[in-house]
């Protein structure tokens, strides 16, 4: 496992990406951590007296119509935006570990059965499958949250048996077994090591797809509550404002979604060139 | 004339609620509202009068009137299309407007008599009830599963030829309409729902009119050729506070959120500076009616005091608390309806600024229902004709808990006098003292908290006359609004 | 050769034969997630009017409507209509569902094809002339471009485009399928049909651009390109007649395994564009909890995953020989 990380450390490939990669991500974050808190700062706060301003000094990204500072806001709806992406990263990486590496691991009918089941639920859209989900169980973070989870467990569970079943085959795992190893020390010494760098990247790689996902959604109405300050939110209210030339409503927020999504899968996609320069094809998402 | 609608009608049938409040195009009542919120003969040859003891009501009807279909109309249509209203097995939803109601009955073909249980004095604003044919209800039934509700046949000045559900309506006039046939002949009605693109595909000149959300409508004042009309109305946004819930049933907390609000800056920035503040039911539409003393004014000390007073005592984290009770709620509106959403942020801000903490929900009204009684909600409605059309249901205590009406069960034995009294009246001089009063006792105990009359805004092409100004009641679109009286404008050139 | 046809066939049956239980699994989840959801299909039936209805009345209605049976009934019931071609009613549209289907189903046809359409061609043009000039200004402007644009949302872009091209230049019409009022002349239709596909083929052009110039690029350094650049034909002989033949096939199979993305960008532009289609037909329903009509668009779209990728798979084996055809 060591030796893996260190790879990734050693290698030179797609250095540029990985800096500006790392600098953009690390700026929206600290942005969207530190931002909403500073000074009396209340992004939900109703300010009359200056609605819909353009960009100034004072406001960099301009107010809303509720008068509100845009910087703030779309950095507060940023931070509901990863806060989501994170927990359904996690959720479907932990559901596609556990699925991918017990079929993989049990192999037989079962692993057909599952992957069956797997290309079944790859065959439904996974917009259409999260828009059925979230409008059964409306106004709920959960749904979000779930519909989100439910959709794209799949691919990590592909990855990981895959990973599995290529362990199965290699020498060190016969002659471990011969040598009477215990099931859970195998786990233990191979599997896991094995198993987590790639599970961690296929987490990462999840993330720009969940913050879209979840964009979109509320987007359409149908995702967190339409209070709530997420980017998805400020893009469909922005709608209004396209209308009157307002067009730092639009801007600003798509931009800030913009460089997210596309930092976090530039940082991603250097990441997995570098830990499986060779098995590139399968892991694209 | 091709009008564009956010919002498509579920049914045309006036039992069911179609055109509740006349001007439906299709229909016509025994009366119909004037621009200044009077009524005239419409079906009626007369406008109506009560017998002297305010119980009978005598209805004389206009002859020569015939049906879309070509049958003529007479006493038996208004007969059975009340009677319809009134028995339970139709399912009518406008029922309960009638409730005051005990029998209908020809008197000859061109005579109906209304017998009330109790003298009603706004009576006549009940009259405008579409009439439909005999034969449309001669089935008892529920009439939600009636033919009729798409295939509408009445007297009005427009007979509908197409509806394509979910796409358009096209309607033409009516050659026969007893006032003469209208010179706009074609009216297309597009539903499009959502506000956005209607204000665009308006702005691209698809429409020659629409009604829009203020500042969607601000966006199209640089259109050539279009203008944007402002309509004052009686259509409130009010925060019901249920009298179930430990923070919201103290009256002095009701009292304290009524003077936080900074309804003047809600109005400029959300409603883009169209529409009027609310305090109470009555809107400025029905000038003589409004109490000038029970209107509140936006006073963060006011409201301090009140609660400091009532023992809400700020805490560390800027929210109040009495004993173990904190000062917080949870307040619900509808997730589609943007303005009601940026009225609830208002609230919400507004209430903290007092150190008062509310939640926000966006729900949909199937979960919005089964919690009205226990937590706060943005809640609609009003029309401009009488205040007792409104008032009563929304504040009056026998209809708390009745759906809509009354959600919060407000009781108040004062305002139930006042209402009770003002219904029954028939001299408009004391009316309308007993409607201030009503006023002056609802502002001691608020049952909401009313934020705002909203104006309503539309934008319309220019290429015809016959334009009048008018006060719209909640609903507007294809019935209200500037087209209430389409159907005497002429086309210009 | 007759054989192999043969062969083709079979897998297209294989693969017709594997869809039924998939569309079944959909058909049960979509019909059990509507089960476990908390929304009583009776607010659907009554609407607003719930609010003036007595209790009686309601649950008169439930019994009608068979809403007190058990689960497994009620599929059956379901399932049995659907059988026997009964889709049911929709409730957002106040229609039969097959009428739903049946009048949006073309528009959204027109829109994905030539969405499609444009977007390969887009795709085959930047992406031959990126690889030719491997490093060149035009590869590095395909390639960051390319880049960038997986990041952006298709309503993203569908927002920004009718900001500048309709309401700025005024060069298209905003939304909708015609003027209103109008008839859907062939002239109005592909005017208000041009931004909308141009958009959704947009949306989909990087990863098919980049797909195109890297397969181009490995294929121009295999041997038999190396082989007939060094018998010296031309070099624009050696591109388009040696190395993309090669490049296409893994595209081909690519265009297949996109539909999934195509039916979500459907999703987004025909909702931002008010385009009648099927598509924003799920946004309404799933807005009303249109039940019915969100199954039936669950089951459309798996169907046109399953036929994307079957088309895909028959059309590699038709065009490469040494694609194996028993999978």
């Amino acid at each position: 496992m060591v030796d893996q990380w260190r790879r990734v450390g050693r290698a030179r490939t797609g250095t540029p990406r990985l800096v500006w990669g790392a600098v953009t991500l690390a700026v929206l974050v600290l942005g969207a951590v530190f931002l909403p808190w500073l000074g009396e700062l209340d992004e939900s706060l109703i300010h009359y007296e200056s609605v819909r301003l353009a960009p100034s000094l004072e406001h960099p990204f301009g107010t809303d119509a509720g008068g509100r500072d845009l910087l703030l806001r779309a950095f507060a709806g940023l931070r509901v935006s990863l806060l989501v992406a994170v927990l359904c990263a996690v959720i479907s990486t932990v559901l596609g570990v556990l699925i991918g590496g017990l079929s993989g691991a049990v192999g037989g009918w079962p692993d057909r059965l599952m992957m069956r089941f797997v290309d079944t639920l790859n065959s439904v859209p996974h917009l259409l499958l999260g828009i059925v989900i979230v409008a059964l169980y409306r106004g709920n973070l959960t749904a979000v949250v779930a519909s989100i989870a439910l959709t794209h467990w799949t691919t990590v569970a592909r990855i990981v048996r895959a990973e599995v079943l290529s362990l199965r085959e290699r020498p060190f795992i016969d002659a471990a077994i011969s040598g009477g190893a215990s099931r859970w020390r195998i786990l233990h010494r191979h599997l896991v090591p094995a198993v987590v760098p790639q599970a961690a990247m296929s987490a990462v790689l999840l993330l720009p797809h969940a913050v879209w996902h979840e964009t979109a959604l509320s987007f359409l109405g149908l995702g967190l509550p339409p209070h709530m300050a997420s980017i998805g939110n400020i893009l469909a209210e922005s709608r209004a404002a396209v209308m009157t030339g307002a067009w730092w409503v639009v801007a600003f927020p798509s931009l800030v979604l913009i460089a997210t999504t596309l930092a976090v899968s530039g940082l991603a996609s250097v990441w997995r060139d570098r830990l499986v320069p060779r098995r590139r094809s399968e892991l694209a998402l | 004339m091709v009008l564009a609608d956010g919002y498509e009608p579920e049914t045309l049938n006036p039992l069911l609620g179609f055109g509740e409040e006349g001007a439906s195009k299709l229909f016509d009542g025994l009366v119909e509202h004037r621009a200044d919120r009077s009524v005239r003969a419409a079906l009626a040859a007369e406008v109506p009068q009560p017998s002297p003891d305010g119980r009978t009501w005598t209805v004389k009807l206009r002859s020569g009137v015939k049906f879309h279909d070509g049958s003529t109309f007479g006493s038996e249509d208004v007969v059975a299309s009340y009677r319809a209203v009134l028995d339970p097995a139709f399912a009518s939803t406008v029922r309960a407007n009638y409730s005051m109601v005990t029998a209908v009955d020809a008197d000859g073909p061109s005579t109906v008599r209304f017998t009330l249980a109790y003298p009603y004095a706004p009576f006549a604003h009940r009259l405008v009830l579409g009439v439909v044919p005999s034969e449309a209800v001669a089935q008892p039934g529920p009439l939600e599963r009636s033919p009729f509700n798409g295939k509408p046949v009445g007297t009005g000045p427009y007979k509908l030829t197409e509806w394509r559900k979910g796409d358009r309506m096209v309607m033409e006039a009516n050659d026969d309409y007893f006032l003469g046939a209208p010179k706009v002949r074609k009216l297309t009605v597009v539903f499009a729902i959502d506000d956005n693109t209607r204000a665009q595909r308006m702005k691209a000149g698809e429409f020659d009119g629409t009604a829009l959300p203020p500042l969607a409508a601000n966006g199209l004042s640089d259109v050539k050729g279009a203008q944007i009309i402002k309509h004052s109305s009686a259509d409130y946004r009010t925060v019901v506070m249920p009298m179930a819930n430990p923070v919201t049933g103290d009256r002095a907390m009701r009292l304290a959120l009524n003077y936080a609000m900074n309804r003047a800056g809600m109005i400029q920035a959300l409603l883009g500076g169209r529409g009027q503040p609310a305090s109470t039911p009555i809107p400025q539409a029905l000038p003589e009616f409004v109490e000038p003393t029970a209107q509140f004014r936006y006073d963060k000390d006011e409201a301090a005091r009140l609660l400091e007073q009532a023992g809400w005592v700020m805490g560390g984290d800027g929210v109040r608390a009495r004993g173990a009770q904190r000062a917080s709620f949870t307040l619900m509106y509808p997730a589609g309806d943007s303005v009601r959403k940026d009225l609830a942020q208002a609230f919400a801000s507004d209430a903290k600024a007092v150190g008062v903490e509310v939640k926000l929900e966006g729900l949909g009204w199937e979960a919005i229902e089964p919690r009205m009684g226990a937590d706060a909600l943005v809640l609609g409605g009003g029309n401009p004709f009488d205040p007792d059309l409104k008032s009563y249901p929304l504040l009056h205590s026998s209809f708390a808990a009745n759906g809509f009406n009354n959600p919060g069960s407000y009781r108040n034995a004062q305002v139930d006098a006042a209402l009770d009294a003002g219904r029954k009246e028939t001299d408009p001089a004391q009316r309308v003292a007993y409607y201030r009063q009503f006023q002056r006792a609802y502002a001691a105990d608020p049952a909401m908290v009313f934020l705002a009359f909203l104006d309503h805004t539309y934008v319309v092409r220019d290429g015809w006359t016959g334009y009048q100004e008018v006060v719209d009641p909640h609903t507007h679109g294809l019935t209200w609004g500037p087209w209430w009286n389409v159907q005497s404008w002429v086309p210009r050139g | 050769m007759r054989s192999r046809a043969r062969d083709i066939a079979a897998l297209a049956l294989r693969r017709l034969v594997f869809a039924v239980p998939v569309l079944c699994v959909v058909a049960v989840g979509v019909f059990l997630l509507g089960a476990a959801s908390p929304f009583d299909p009776i607010h659907q039936y009554y609407g607003v009017q719930i609010f003036s209805a007595s209790a009686e009345e309601i649950a008169q209605a439930r019994e009608a409507l068979g809403l007190n049976d058990s689960l497994i009934v009620q599929f059956g019931r379901w399932a049995g209509g659907l059988l026997s071609g009964d889709l049911g009613v929709s409730r957002s549209f106040r229609q039969p569902v097959a009428q739903v289907i049946g009048e949006r189903l073309p528009w959204t046809l027109l829109l994905v094809v030539v969405g499609l359409v444009l977007a390969v061609l887009i795709a085959l043009v930047l992406g031959v002339l990126a690889a030719w000039r491997q490093g060149g200004w035009l590869d590095r402007c395909v390639t960051a471009i390319g880049h960038a644009l997986e990041g952006i949302p298709p309503f993203v872009l569908a927002l920004v485009a009718i900001a500048v091209f309709s309401l700025s230049l005024g060069w298209f019409p905003v939304a909708g399928l015609t003027d209103a009022g109008a008839e859907a002349t062939l002239g109005q239709v592909a005017s208000h049909l041009a931004l909308p596909a141009l958009v959704l083929a947009v949306s989909q052009t990087p990863w098919l651009v980049l797909h195109v110039r890297q397969s181009l690029l490995t294929a121009l350094s295999e041997d038999h390109v190396t082989g007939a650049r060094a018998r010296g034909l031309a070099e624009h002989v050696v591109v388009l007649r040696h190395a993309l033949p090669t490049a296409l096939l893994p595209f081909v199979t690519l265009i297949g395994a996109r539909v999934p993305e195509l039916v979500t960008g459907a999703v987004l532009v025909e909702e931002v564009f008010s385009w009648p289609g099927v598509a924003s037909a799920v946004v309404r329903a799933a807005l009303a909890v249109d039940f019915p009509l969100l199954v039936v668009l669950s089951l459309l779209a798996t169907a046109a995953v399953l036929i994307g990728s079957l088309l895909a798979d028959v059309a590699a084996a038709v065009l490469d020989p040494r694609v194996a055809v028993d999978g």
